[in-house]
């Protein structure tokens, strides 16, 4: 029923008139004015209570009492500036730091990937159990003959990452990319947006050469016009056309914690039966009713035939694992104790507020028992109570949701990268409304349900006995004594888990990020800038590129020392076989492989990793005196164990490589070039300057500053794009595993 | 409250005094006091409505949509909400009459018989 409401005032007037119209007819009847006015009101009754019984009639009360209550309820809070404040917080912080953290880990660890089916989705990479290693990428060879016999898979398809220097529509720009097999995306079950797929016949290294999107290229370097699509770009010297966009967020979540999302997918993979060279990721769609266990198991009986054929592959054996499990890595320990410690701060908000509330109740038990007394009706008071906690909880919900909001985009903010990756939900900074609704229930609930503990307490039989009770001096009742402190002594019992756990936490994350990394990432700036063709077809021009760049760099002012290099620790891996003069033929599909890094002559210096004996690269190391080699002493004790490393020769290559010996000059010290909980490998250091040294096509560059990290660093930076401009620029990230940990744990 | 010459008269059943003024109203719009006054007079003074609690009567009735209200002015010039029925109060009025005409029958076989048997 929704029509208007009739005014007290109209009902009164209608009053009024009856007595009026009454007065009347007994005057007529002979009666005077001031027995007929009496008689009237006689016969009215009790005009004050009609009016009321209207009032209450027309539910006008229910506004006004509501009205009255907030009134006196913003009051009572003024008077007790504490309570309120410390009430409102208590609530805030409880819903706003239980929704972020929530947020972030459902995002991570609990939110299904946006594939079809994932979780029938296997990432493929193999291990090599014989020789210790782990998490490799995967032939050609072996991603067919898994495909084509294991029968553990609907479909397998494979992507390599790359690198694209991408040129045409604007300045050149070089962006993370993947070559990708046409079945890669059907697998996966994500559509472009724009566009087409590949085709199957795209797959072949001679087949014409097309190029998909990510949403967030297209927006940017082609301002989102569907007019991209058929346009011709130059990616790496070579003609690409553009078929489809993807669609925005879709990122390549199967990547290594170093993998950088693909801003391009390009095809012509071409995967031959008779390809050996390691470049390939894997990702699979299990057959329905085969497990991991099974898959593998089938796997390994293939692997076992294939190398019998190909010595290459011998001990190489598939290494799989469920695409979810994947991407939050191992993180999930980190975030499922985060998650624990969130239940408990929600707990302990709880106890808080409701300790908070009896608290307060216990000293208004007074209050209550007066207005009792004076007559203040059960519901009247209920109601009332129940504004006051609806006050605080709207206040403090407010405020929570804000929190709520703001700690997302932090959370965000604070995010490494390789998180951020692989849970596009994180990055969207947007809190999870379920969980919002969850964490303001249960404290809003809280809040209501303890806010009633002075009624309740009010009810007992005889107001007088509170009034007596506490005009002797206050002491509350034994009853609500008991209830709190159960819930003192639970609070307290929370807090200490609480901060043993968060002790714990905190030291286990001391104990990580004191590992010596063996290199001082610590005012390092890097910066990729490729060289592709043209005048930089030639070594030598390279070599005076780079020369002459570390020169121009050095010169700057903040500049400690610079140096080119290809490979950089954390992440980058360029696996090399190599043999020693020792034993120069080892048996097939034992060749020692270490990482080779072709190093400046400052690249030691610069990065602060100590020389454990001989000496570094100079400018005199170029020509046939050139032909030296650095080596890390994790190499030097798995190929001379107990003996001098320095003067010991090893070559690049295959035991059939034609490369000339090279002359261990020094030692470096072990550095953890693939990650902090990762162990130490063999590498091989090798000089810029060679001419002979298949020149980097990606050479890095590396300085420091002085004490401080200047804002000459973006300045500098900015010229330096202006200048070359192929350049990015990223800061030295050498945490990406475990610094999702201290994330977490600041976050926290 | 109840006014002196309360013994007197009969107080009204509980839920009558709708169907009073549904009845009242029948014969055309009238302001709360007539209705007060056509009713007392109707039931030949026998019947008791206390004024005050009319309004709230009508009130109800009003929020049912059985009546409907507007300010008009009386036969002696005064300024006076007028009550009148509208058709479902008409409806209303067929249904309450058929009740209670029932019920009173009722009520009366009973006294009848129990009459019969002292």
């Amino acid at each position: 029923m929704f029509r208007r409401r009739r005014k007290a005032s109209d009902f009164s007037a209608e009053t009024e008139t009856h007595i009026r119209i009454e007065t009347e007819r007994l005057r007529e009847s002979g009666m005077s004015a001031e027995e007929a006015h009496a008689a009237a009101r006689r016969a009215f009754g009790n005009v004050t209570q009609a009016q009321e019984r209207f009032y209450e009639a027309t539910r006008w009360l229910w506004w006004d009492g509501l009205l009255q209550d907030v009134g006196f309820g913003l009051r009572m809070l003024r008077k007790t500036p504490g309570f309120t404040a410390v009430a409102v917080l208590t609530l805030a912080l409880g819903i706003g730091a239980t929704t972020v953290i929530f947020s972030a880990v459902y995002a991570v660890l609990l939110k299904p990937l946006p594939f079809r089916g994932a979780d029938g989705l296997a990432f493929i990479q193999k291990k090599n159990p014989p020789r210790g290693w782990t998490r490799n990428q995967v032939s050609p060879a072996e991603i067919l003959a898994w495909r084509n016999q294991a029968g553990a898979f609907e479909d397998i398809a494979a992507f390599r990452q790359t690198s694209c220097v991408l040129i045409g529509a604007g300045q050149a720009e070089e962006d993370p990319c993947e070559v990708a097999e046409s079945n890669l995306f059907p697998l996966l079950g994500v559509a472009p947006v724009m566009g087409r797929a590949f085709s199957p016949g795209e797959d072949k290294d001679g087949g014409s050469r097309v190029a998909i999107l990510s949403y967030g290229l297209w927006r940017r370097r082609f301002g989102a016009d569907a007019a991209a699509i058929g346009r011709a770009i130059e990616v790496n010297h070579a003609s690409y056309t553009i078929v489809g966009v993807m669609p925005a967020g879709f990122s390549h979540l199967y990547a290594t914690p170093y993998g950088a999302v693909p801003a391009m997918w390009l095809s012509g993979i071409a995967i031959e039966p008779t390809g050996t060279w390691n470049d390939y990721w894997g990702v699979g769609r299990l057959k329905p009713g085969i497990d991991l266990r099974q898959a593998a198991a089938r796997m390994d009986r293939i692997s076992a035939r294939l190398e019998r054929l190909e010595p290459d592959l011998k001990g190489w054996r598939a290494q799989l694992t469920i695409l979810r499990t994947m991407v939050s890595g191992d993180l999930h320990s980190a975030l499922a104790v985060l998650m624990g410690a969130v239940v408990f701060v929600l707990l302990i908000a709880c106890a808080n507020m409701a300790n908070l509330l009896l608290a307060r109740g216990a000293s208004r038990a007074t209050e209550f028992a007066v207005r009792r007394a004076l007559g203040a009706g059960e519901g009247r008071m209920v109601r009332q109570l129940l504004t006051e906690s609806l006050l605080i909880a709207l206040a403090g919900g407010v405020l929570g949701v804000l929190l709520a909001t703001w700690g997302c985009h932090g959370m965000a903010a604070l995010a490494p990268q390789s998180l951020l990756n692989s849970a596009p939900g994180l990055a969207s900074g947007v809190a999870d409304l379920r969980v919002l609704a969850f964490a303001l229930s249960a404290i809003l609930a809280t809040t209501f349900l303890f806010g009633l503990a002075p009624a309740l307490q009010g009810a007992r039989p005889h107001p007088t006995e509170t009034l007596k009770e506490t005009g002797r001096g206050g002491a509350q009742s034994p009853r609500s004594g008991r209830l709190r402190s159960i819930l003192v002594v639970s609070e307290i019992a929370l807090a200490m888990v609480l901060l043993v756990g968060a002790g714990l936490m905190v030291r286990t994350l001391a104990e990580l990020s004191h590992v010596d990394l063996g290199f001082n990432p610590a005012h390092v700036l890097t910066l990729r800038v490729p060289l592709w063709g043209g005048r930089y077809d030639q070594p030598q021009a390279q070599l005076e590129f780079w020369e002459h760049l570390v020169a121009r760099i050095e010169a700057l002012p903040g500049v400690e020392s610079a140096s080119a290099s290809r490979g950089l620790p954390i992440g980058d891996w360029a696996g090399q076989f190599f043999t020693t003069s020792d034993q120069p033929n080892p048996p097939a599909g034992q060749v020692p492989d270490a990482n080779y890094i072709v190093a400046g002559s400052d690249y030691f210096r610069t990065l602060q990793i100590p020389l454990r004996g001989g000496r570094t690269f100079n400018q005199y190391d170029t020509g046939i005196a050139g032909r030296v080699a650095i080596v890390n002493e994790e190499l030097a004790r798995l190929h001379w164990p107990d003996q001098d490393p320095l003067g010991k020769r090893l070559r690049p290559g295959s035991p059939d490589s034609t490369a000339p010996w090279l002359t261990v000059v020094g030692v470096a010290g072990n550095v953890h070039s693939q990650g902090p909980d990762a162990g130490f490998h063999a590498e091989l250091y090798v000089p810029c300057q060679l001419p002979w040294v298949q020149a980097p096509e990606h050479c890095w560059c590396v300085r420091t500053f002085g004490r401080s990290r200047s804002p000459s660093s973006a300045l500098w930076c900015g010229r330096f794009i202006v200048r070359t401009k192929m350049c990015r620029w990223r800061t030295s990230r050498p945490w990406s595993g475990s610094r999702a940990n201290r994330w977490c744990n600041s976050a926290w | 409250m109840s006014t002196q010459e309360a013994g007197e008269r009969l107080e009204l059943l509980q839920g009558t005094l709708d169907l009073l003024i549904l009845r009242t109203l029948i014969f055309g719009s009238q302001h709360g006091q007539g209705i007060a006054h056509a009713i007392q007079q109707t039931s030949e003074d026998e019947l008791l409505v206390e004024h005050g609690a009319l309004y709230p009567a009508l009130q109800r009735l009003e929020d049912r949509g059985w009546i409907s209200a507007k300010w008009g002015t009386s036969a002696n010039n005064r300024k006076a909400r007028f009550y009148s029925l509208t058709a479902a109060g008409r409806k209303q009025l067929v249904k309450e009459t058929a009740k209670w005409e029932r019920l009173a029958a009722a009520i009366g076989r009973i006294l009848a018989r129990e009459g019969a048997e002292s």
